[in-house]
């Protein structure tokens, strides 16, 4: 009952299916399962990773800088995009090569951006304080989510590229009305 | 002959930036459901967008790539803060509706990526106008999102009343979005390649009167 309330939760608060945030990159990456998994797992750290900079972010500028927020966000996710590249390419060439693409298409991905902007207002709007872990949580959990969605879409991605969808459907349309049609199904969920 | 006029305009048409490319479609999705939202994000998409690029086109090429990735969107997220400081004075609803979505326009995948990709590639002038038009071709897509999402989801226009009998109300929602973005796409497919058939048979049509 436990998993079944979180998969809910999941799904309902999906950053792709109830918020459109970086559906351009999961259609991309859904062509095969070894590019899925490298973008949902670089985007899983950078949202998680983005979550904690955002927390340390609003902490120490506060509501003065609001208007400066994003040049901030931006900054941090500078930081973790070079750190990340540097990680790798100290751990072998052949690492830093293989990975490096799903890097940069992450980096600036709306789907991090988008993540560090929600949990920002949701601890704004919350009345509780959000700790350094309430951040870094939620951020995991939309890297989560991401995957899941990329999963759901994963499983349709060779039906809806077949030539039995019409020519003009056959791709990103059929899999944006796929995509509507299941976010409308976690709608109902909420 | 005609291949330098296709590649200038063909960000409006041809290779449309949210239709074709399927960039910058989260704001589109989210919050085109009424004109007012769709035209404070036509505001700041275009002007964020040009002068982005604009400058970004003076960063130096021999730096690694992920620098310039970083310096675009530090440019980006700097141009950001007087268009919002403007637009809480031209369209103060709209950026509390828009919500996240309007800082998000300033890291778009057109600064961010496709800068590097296409427009660096091509001389100034070319890329301004080529940049003008692809910019354009995303302001005409949230437009029609906007006027045709809000005719159908409330039965107005610009918050005024038209005569409707039949509103679909979830055509407002994220779903409804992905739905009408999805079917608009495969529109626009279509009479895209009806287009190139169009023009295919006519060119046929010539080699063979001049044979």
């Amino acid at each position: 009952m436990f998993l079944i309330t979180e998969l809910i939760a999941l799904l309902a608060a999906n950053l792709i299916l109830m918020q459109a945030l970086g559906t351009s990159t999961l259609f991309i990456a859904a062509g095969s399962s070894r590019n899925l998994i490298g973008t949902a797992s670089v985007i899983t750290v950078f949202t998680t990773a983005g979550s904690a900079a955002a927390y340390l972010i609003n902490r120490f500028t506060g509501q003065k800088y609001s208007d400066f927020l994003l040049l901030f966000y931006v900054l941090a996710v500078g930081i973790l995009y070079i750190i990340l590249l540097a990680v790798f390419y100290l751990a072998g060439k052949n690492k830093f090569e293989q990975s490096r693409k799903y890097i940069h298409i992450s980096a600036y991905n709306c789907a991090v951006m988008g993540t560090i902007f929600t949990i920002s207002d949701k601890a704004g709007l919350s009345a509780e304080n959000f700790s350094l872990l309430d951040y870094v949580t939620c951020g995991f959990e939309a890297g989560i989510g991401f995957i899941l969605a990329a999963f759901i879409l994963t499983a349709a991605y060779r039906k809806l590229n077949s030539s039995k969808v019409p020519s003009s459907f056959r791709g990103f349309p059929a899999m944006l009305v796929y995509l509507g049609i299941i976010s409308m199904a976690v709608y109902s969920l909420k | 002959m005609n291949k330098p006029k296709n590649t200038l305009t063909s960000g409006f048409l041809g290779d449309n930036t949210v239709l074709s490319g399927l960039m910058v479609i989260s704001p589109v999705i989210m919050c085109g459901d009424t004109l007012k939202n769709a035209l404070a994000l036509v505001y700041a998409f275009s002007l964020i967008t040009f002068f982005s690029v604009m400058i970004s086109s003076f960063v130096p090429k021999r730096l690694p790539y992920a620098v310039k990735i970083i310096i675009y969107a530090v440019i980006s997220a700097l141009i950001y803060i007087p268009v919002k400081l403007l637009a809480q004075e031209i369209y103060p609803e709209a950026i509390g509706r828009t919500g996240i979505y309007f800082p998000l326009l300033a890291v778009n995948s057109l600064i961010v990526h496709q800068t590097e990709a296409k427009f660096f590639r091509m001389r100034k002038l070319e890329m301004t106008g080529s940049l003008v038009f692809y910019i354009l071709g995303f302001d005409a897509v949230m437009l029609l999102t906007g006027v045709i999402r809000e005719l159908f989801a409330y039965g107005t226009v610009y918050n005024r009343m038209v005569d409707m009998n039949t509103l679909i109300s979830g055509i407002a929602q994220p779903f409804g979005g992905f739905i009408f973005l999805g079917l608009l796409c495969g529109i626009y497919r279509k009479i895209r390649s009806m287009a190139a058939a169009n023009e295919n048979a006519e060119k046929e049509a010539e080699n063979v009167s001049d044979n």
